[in-house]
């Protein structure tokens, strides 16, 4: 700042604008800029938890290490098939709700309350209500048993790798269906009646409507949902740890999250841990330029 | 849209109100099963067709799931840890997002754009890519197992900030001035007028941070080892590994663990719908 400056009105200002925002500088250097850095720093080191020793420059080893090791790309599978087979139903499945409670015009608030009940309970609350749901005596089988006529058959829904990656994806699905339902709902309220209204009178039909008017307007907040759950589903770590934790095989679940965990807490190799993730960082970030780009280009 | 009174549209009213009804019950069946499941006994969990009015209200649940089985409050005190550690965690950030949303919105200085960016920024930067290095400072800082540790991390909500911003960019200028030429400092216009006046957005950002922590499983497992520092959700996973029989106590930790949340959706929902609102209104 120039001296000439600092004691007019601007420059008080200008203080004062600094004054508010310290606080949040602060916490970001002290916690974000600060680990990000340091994480960076730990991949070319060789860092164990709790050890004594002087860490040793290894180059990229760790990378290297991370990126030639089964464990690692086991856990990239089990991340891509629950993300993609938890955010693809999600997106599309909140669309379609989406669109069909803004028709609904009783009882509005009411409708949204229950929708969105779920996303109040906490993750491990909600995997714990469906690891009892998908117990082998459990209500899952015999819905299943009673819908498709087979009396008595258990679907190992907790030991079969297939049906966990289902089952996962299911409780995912069931926790933010109704979060992102209300997004959209919100979206197509957004749209202008008159455009709804100028349709009606040109003679469209409700499918061309939807098709040609809505769908469009409605691309925006379409992205925005998909990627805010392909991101959240990224992060998921709360239902895929309690079921290990309760003795489900590890291979499906052994999510890029809950392999960070445990190679740090466990294993206590710091340095790979933190390779695992910057990958997922550089994933999750390329999403969010994707999204905030998407969300400029709405202005 | 939907107006016209003909068979074929009533009848495909009546379609959409079946569907609404199967999405509703899909989406209430599991949350009733805790319930009533809370209520009953293990056996009787799991004796199919599922009975959705326990036979007898088997309340023991309760008194197990409080007690550990008659043999200690840690649950009482995980619960007071998550409500310590929630509310402290809210209360700050939401003091200090609406300082930066502030001093962004409504002050000019060099270098704004830069803060500004550098908060965006952050939004990039999920907390499990750097939850490690955290734990390693927590660590040599001596944070393990306090609240002061739980809570630290956590104080910079940049979705908090950049939404005090965005409601404070149509803050008036005239009511600031006002109290400029009232005589009252900047710190006083911040307290008395910007505060005080954008209830919304405070209490939008400070449900959702309240919504997250009491979620929150991975940074207290990381942090918290002795018992007595355990938050609910690190409980709850506890509980189920031990208890590994008795569904029926398991429930009811998740019926209680839920409560406060609960209590605090029915009575602010619409600031829990507002917050996801939010997402499709964040650039107006």
């Amino acid at each position: 700042m120039k001296k000439h400056n600092s004691f007019s009105i601007e420059g008080q200002k200008a203080r004062w604008g600094w004054f508010f925002v310290a606080p949040a500088i602060l916490f970001f250097c002290l916690f974000s800029l600060y680990p990000m850095l340091n994480a960076l720093w730990n991949t070319f080191f060789n860092v164990k938890l709790l050890s004594l020793k002087k860490p040793e420059f290894v180059g990229l080893k760790n990378y290297a290490y991370v990126l030639s090791s089964p464990d690692f790309w086991s856990s990239v599978k089990a991340t891509v098939i629950f993300t993609l087979s938890s955010f693809i139903p999600l997106t599309v499945f909140s669309l379609v709700f989406g669109l069909i409670i803004t028709t609904r015009k009783k009882r509005h608030q009411l409708l949204q309350m229950l929708i969105y009940s779920p996303a109040v309970l906490s993750s491990v609350v909600a995997a714990l209500i469906w690891l009892l749901l998908f117990d082998p005596r459990g209500i899952a089988n015999s819905l299943v048993n009673f819908l498709m006529r087979t009396p008595g058959i258990d679907h190992k829904w907790l030991t079969e790798p297939a049906k966990l990656y289902m089952a996962t994806a299911m409780i995912y699905f069931w926790k933010y269906i109704g979060y992102f339902t209300i997004i959209v709902a919100t979206g197509v309220a957004k749209i202008p009646t008159s455009v709804l209204e100028a349709a009606t009178i040109d003679g469209a039909s409700v499918r061309q409507t939807i098709g040609r008017i809505i769908m469009p307007l409605l691309r925006p907040t379409t992205m925005m949902v998909s990627i805010v759950a392909m991101l959240n589903c990224m992060k998921s770590f709360s239902t895929q740890y309690l079921f290990t934790q309760r003795g489900a095989p590890n291979a499906p679940l052994n999510v890029l999250t809950l392999n960070i965990y445990k190679t740090a807490m466990r294993d206590r190799y710091i340095s790979r841990a933190c390779v695992m993730s910057f990958i997922l960082f550089f994933f999750m970030m390329i999403l969010t330029i994707v999204r905030m780009k998407t969300s400029e280009s709405k202005e | 849209m939907l107006r016209d009174k003909s068979f074929s549209n009533r009848m495909s009213n009546l379609v959409i109100n079946i569907l609404v009804v199967l999405f509703l019950c899909v989406i209430l069946m599991p949350i009733l099963f805790m319930f009533t499941a809370s209520f009953m006994k293990s056996s009787e969990i799991f004796s199919m067709p599922y009975r959705w009015i326990p036979k007898e209200f088997y309340a023991k649940n309760y008194f197990n799931a409080v007690t550990d089985y008659g043999r200690n409050l840690t649950f009482v005190r995980t619960i007071i840890n998550s409500l310590i550690v929630a509310s402290a965690t809210t209360v700050l950030s939401v003091i200090v997002s609406a300082f930066a949303g502030y001093g962004l919105s409504k002050f000019k200085f060099r270098g704004q754009q830069v803060v500004f960016l550098m908060i965006m920024g952050r939004m990039m930067i999920p907390f499990e890519a750097i939850m490690i290095p955290m734990y390693i400072i927590a660590v040599r800082l001596h944070l393990q197992n306090t609240y002061t540790g739980l809570v630290l991390p956590f104080v910079l909500n940049t979705f908090g900030i950049f939404q005090m911003r965005q409601y404070l960019l149509s803050f008036p200028d005239e009511m600031l001035d006002a109290g400029r030429i009232d005589g009252l400092g900047e710190f006083g216009i911040f307290s008395k007028l910007v505060f005080k006046n954008s209830t919304p957005a405070i209490a939008t950002a400070a449900i959702l941070c309240f919504r997250g922590q009491w979620d929150n499983l991975l940074w207290p497992l990381l942090l918290s080892q002795k018992e007595m520092m355990k938050t609910i959700p690190a409980y709850l996973v506890k509980f189920t590994e031990e208890k590994y029989a008795d569904e029926g106590a398991m429930m009811a930790v998740a019926v209680m663990a839920s409560i406060p949340i609960i209590i605090l959706f029915l009575t602010l929902s619409k600031y829990f719908l507002g917050g996801s609102a939010m997402y499709s209104s964040s650039k107006e």
